[in-house]
């Protein structure tokens, strides 16, 4: 549903490449995630992806049809996106913020319907966050707010979600919570695409994973295939191995101290 | 031509006046003339009176020509503009830090500055260079009297300075006798419209205007052009107003001047006076010009 | 916002006009000026409530309003708290036209003009400059390009000032520290026309600039077409700005001060901080107005001397809420 063809993309004023001929596709009913290290430009994908960064070649296309052509707009009405870093500057409501994630739907000037209500509060139950729903957005934990991001996507609606890096902040329980939560999304028959570092937990609910390493595409495939330990070593540049959890049936990814100097 | 509308002379008079405000404040105890110029700096003597003379301060220039020094005249500023044959002169510059390369090379023997702190560091270079320098200012009638003496001193017309003095004098003692007796009006004398000034107690107009037979409701503000609110203004409720003509046009066209009793009742007078750079010898002839104006068969 | 605190500003400006309206210099009992505005009191209450106090109270109005939701949008989209409407060199090209208007001893109606176009050439020269330095996409190359405009624009004033005569530099100064005084029925009618279409403009936006007020990335992640909508946001309410200068010179901390005010009022969403910005903004200026008139007799204080005035403890308030 969202591909991208031999993206690149290269920062101005800078040598290397940020992202090169990089090709993946995220279907529809799949949890597509991208890992590797800081600085393989996993985020460059998002932004990319959101128009916020120049491609120098390549293009990304939704349902084979190029991001540039239908309008950011219409693109967001289809695909939401929950980017890493948000600041925002003014003591919102949680229910006030979910609800801007309808505004591809209504534009700039268009009231809100009873179906864009539904869609807020669908999403709040499904996060597990309406007790949230008066309270101000500079007051929620880390967790509480990550979580109040995500219903807003989910309120945006559409057929694709994107998430960078969602769980940052989460505890063990929040953590799994929102996993199992994309999980379910991407069984409905949405496209998730997900940009984590939480290598283990990826490889036990994606579906497909790609492994940046400085802007290139250094595996793609299922968990299994992926998690190699020779290719992990290598782009994470961290001795480890690579053991199969009995409890769970996935792969993991046991990183090893370092040898002690004496 | 900017200058010679009545709002470049009034631009340029209030130049004066405004500067005069941001210079020093000094008291105007009058000095014997002679002794000491209006810097507090002992006036050089010299042995042959002086013949090439730049005057840096517009009165002044008037009152050289009223006493018959103007022919000696080699430099006058930008701003002097009377009497017209001034205008042969050389014009060189500014009288507020004026360029002191320019008077030099017009090999004066005496200049004379306008006295504002602003001219203080030109005296001293000028009487490094070994010229003759005085610093005179004449805000009030008083002071008319004393600098005319004074420049008649350094001239050697003291005859002429004391019949231009007497003149003036006399002339403005038949004014004020003439409408002693009548009733003084309340005036308002408008000298800027943006932002509004009035000429103030401190300024030799108003002498004028007190000595026309009139009151001026700002004659309590000690400035010589202080910036009044117009509420302020009709709460004053002058009895007629003094304008130019371009003033008196704006006013009667804007209907905010209605406010005003003096505006209703068509007592706008106008007084294209030529006499607002200071109190020179004009003066006299300036009262009763005034006089006539306001108090019509008086003088 | 709830709606009693709608109410409660929308109470406060209209005291606020009424006692602007009420007072002054010249001391009018309640009954001579319920006189003077029916038409029905004597010449000189009738002139002074209808063409001195009536306009200016709705130009300082008009002024307040447009300076307010001008300073909410600009925060908001800048996502800083001390963006203020005089941003892309406005307050430094409108001085300039002004200046050089005072400089040539041009008639009084025409200094207001001379001072709107400065201000549309500083913005208009500020997009120029940044297109040029390739960066008219990017929100903060704009406003550098503003501030070396404004700086251009100072340098320019200080140049014209010194060559003209001390009346010249009296009368710009006057101007630039902005003043009430010449309010015409004329000019608020235009005005009036200007801000209305000024601030729907920033009303129509508000949405748009709920979002980038998360974020830049965050807001492309939504479907808003970030370089685009920031420059509207900035030259809607930099015009805007230009308007308010032309009407009554430069009148700064109103467009600063007041949406943080109208956020503390509770108001969240940028069409509640915007309009509440507008009607805060015109209470404040029109007090400000009347102590202007009144605190210092026979003269007037400018009206941004004292808007300076207020800002002065707001700030330190601010200062010590970061401490």
């Amino acid at each position: 549903m969202i591909a991208f063809h031999e993206v690149s993309v290269r920062y101005p004023r800078r040598g290397v490449p940020a992202l090169d001929a990089v090709s993946l596709a995220a279907p529809r009913g799949a949890l597509t995630a991208v890992v590797g290290p800081n600085g393989s430009g996993k985020s460059t994908l998002v932004r990319a992806l959101v128009g916020r960064v120049p491609l120098a070649s390549g293009r990304i296309t939704v349902d084979d049809r190029s991001v540039d052509d239908a309008g950011r707009r219409a693109l967001a009405t289809r695909v939401a996106v929950v980017v890493q870093r948000e600041e925002p500057a003014f003591p919102l409501r949680v229910h006030e913020y979910v609800a801007l994630g309808r505004y591809p739907h209504l534009g700039l000037f268009r009231a809100p319907s009873r179906a864009d209500r539904d869609a807020v509060m669908g999403a709040l139950m499904r996060t597990g966050v309406v007790h949230l729903v008066d309270r101000s957005i500079t007051e929620l934990s880390g967790g509480e707010w990550q979580r109040v991001r995500l219903a807003r996507a989910v309120a945006q609606g559409g057929d694709a979600i994107v998430l960078d890096e969602p769980t940052t902040f989460l505890d063990v329980g929040h953590e799994m919570g929102v996993f199992e939560l994309m999980s379910r999304l991407a069984k409905e028959g949405r496209a998730v695409l997900l940009v984590s570092h939480q290598l283990n937990l990826v490889a036990r609910f994606a579906d497909h994973i790609v492994l940046l390493h400085r802007g290139e595409v250094a595996a793609s495939g299922s968990p299994a295939d992926v998690m190699q330990g020779a290719v992990l070593e290598r782009v994470y540049e961290w001795p480890l191995v690579v053991t199969r959890d009995p409890a769970v049936g996935a792969p993991a990814l046991v990183p090893l101290r370092a040898p002690s100097r004496d | 031509m900017f200058f010679a509308s009545h709002t470049g002379r009034v631009a340029i008079a209030l130049s004066w006046s405004a500067l005069a405000l941001l210079g020093a404040c000094r008291t105007d105890a009058p000095r014997a003339a002679g002794a000491h110029d209006d810097f507090g700096d002992a006036i050089a003597s010299a042995p042959t009176p002086p013949h090439r003379i730049v005057s840096l301060n517009p009165t002044t220039t008037e009152l050289l020509y009223a006493i018959g020094a103007g022919d000696r005249l080699v430099g006058r500023t930008t701003w002097d503009l009377y009497p017209s044959q001034v205008r042969d002169v050389p014009d060189l510059g500014p009288g507020l830090r004026p360029n002191v390369e320019a008077v030099i090379a017009t090999r004066p023997d005496l200049v004379i500055l306008y006295a504002s702190d602003d001219n203080r560091d030109a005296a001293r270079r000028l009487r490094a260079a070994g010229i003759r320098t005085v610093a005179y200012r004449v805000d009030r009638i008083v002071d008319f009297a004393r600098v005319t003496q004074a420049l008649g001193a350094l001239t050697g017309d003291t005859v002429a300075a004391r019949v231009t003095v007497d003149t003036v004098q006399r002339t403005l003692a038949r004014v004020r006798a003439a409408t002693a007796t009548l009733q003084h009006p309340a005036a308002f004398w408008i000298l800027w419209e943006n932002p509004l000034l009035a000429v103030g107690g401190g300024s030799f107009l108003n002498e004028l205007l007190t000595a026309a037979g009139a009151r001026n409701v700002y004659d309590s503000l000690p400035g010589p052009s202080p910036a009044v609110s117009f509420e302020d203004l009709v709460r004053r409720d002058p009895d007629v107003v003094l304008a130019s003509p371009e003033s008196r046009r704006h006013m009667l066209a804007d209907p905010r001047w209605q406010a005003l009793r003096a505006v209703r009742d068509g007592r706008v007078l106008v007084f294209d006076t030529t006499i607002v750079n200071g109190p020179s010898a004009r003066v006299g002839a300036s009262a009763v010009s005034l006089a006539r104006l306001l108090h019509p068969g008086s003088i | 916002m709830r709606l009693s605190r709608w109410a409660l500003i929308v109470v406060v400006l209209l005291v606020a006009a009424v006692v602007g309206v009420a007072y002054g210099t010249l001391r009018l009992t309640p009954l001579e000026v319920l006189h003077g505005a029916l038409g029905t009191g004597s010449a000189t209450q009738v002139v002074v409530v209808r063409q001195l106090r009536l306009p200016r109270v709705l130009l300082a109005a008009l002024v307040g309003a447009g300076l307010g939701a001008s300073g909410a949008a600009l925060q908001g989209a800048t996502r800083n708290g001390l963006a203020e409407p005089y941003l892309l060199g406005v307050s430094g090209g409108a001085a300039v036209g002004a200046v050089i208007a005072v400089a040539l001893h041009a008639p009084a109606a025409v200094v207001p003009l001379a001072g709107l176009v400065g201000a549309l050439a500083a913005v208009a020269l500020s997009l120029v400059v940044a297109r040029a330095s390739g960066g008219q996409g990017d929100a903060r190359v704009v406003l550098m390009a503003g501030v070396v405009v404004g700086a251009f624009a100072n340098a320019a004033i200080m140049v014209a000032l010194a060559g003209v005569d001390a009346n010249a530099v009296r009368g710009a100064l006057w101007w630039m520290m902005g003043s009430a005084a010449d309010a015409t029925w004329g000019q608020v009618r235009a005005l009036a026309v200007y801000v209305a279409i000024g601030v729907g403009a920033l009303l129509a936006l508000a949405r748009a600039i709920d979002l980038l007020a998360l974020g830049e990335d965050a807001a492309a992640g939504m479907g808003v077409d970030v370089a685009r909508v920031t420059l509207a946001v900035y030259v809607a309410g930099a015009l805007l700005a230009a308007g308010t200068v032309a009407a009554a010179g430069l009148v700064g901390f109103v467009g600063l001060l007041v949406p943080h005010l109208a956020r503390m009022a509770g108001a969240r969403t940028h069409r509640s901080i915007i309009g509440a910005a507008a009607l805060g903004g015109a209470a404040l200026t029109v007090l400000a107005d009347l102590v202007a008139r009144v605190a210092h007799p026979p003269a007037e204080l400018p009206l941004g001397a004292v808007t300076a005035i207020l800002g002065v403890p707001f700030f330190l308030s601010r200062l010590r809420r970061l401490t």
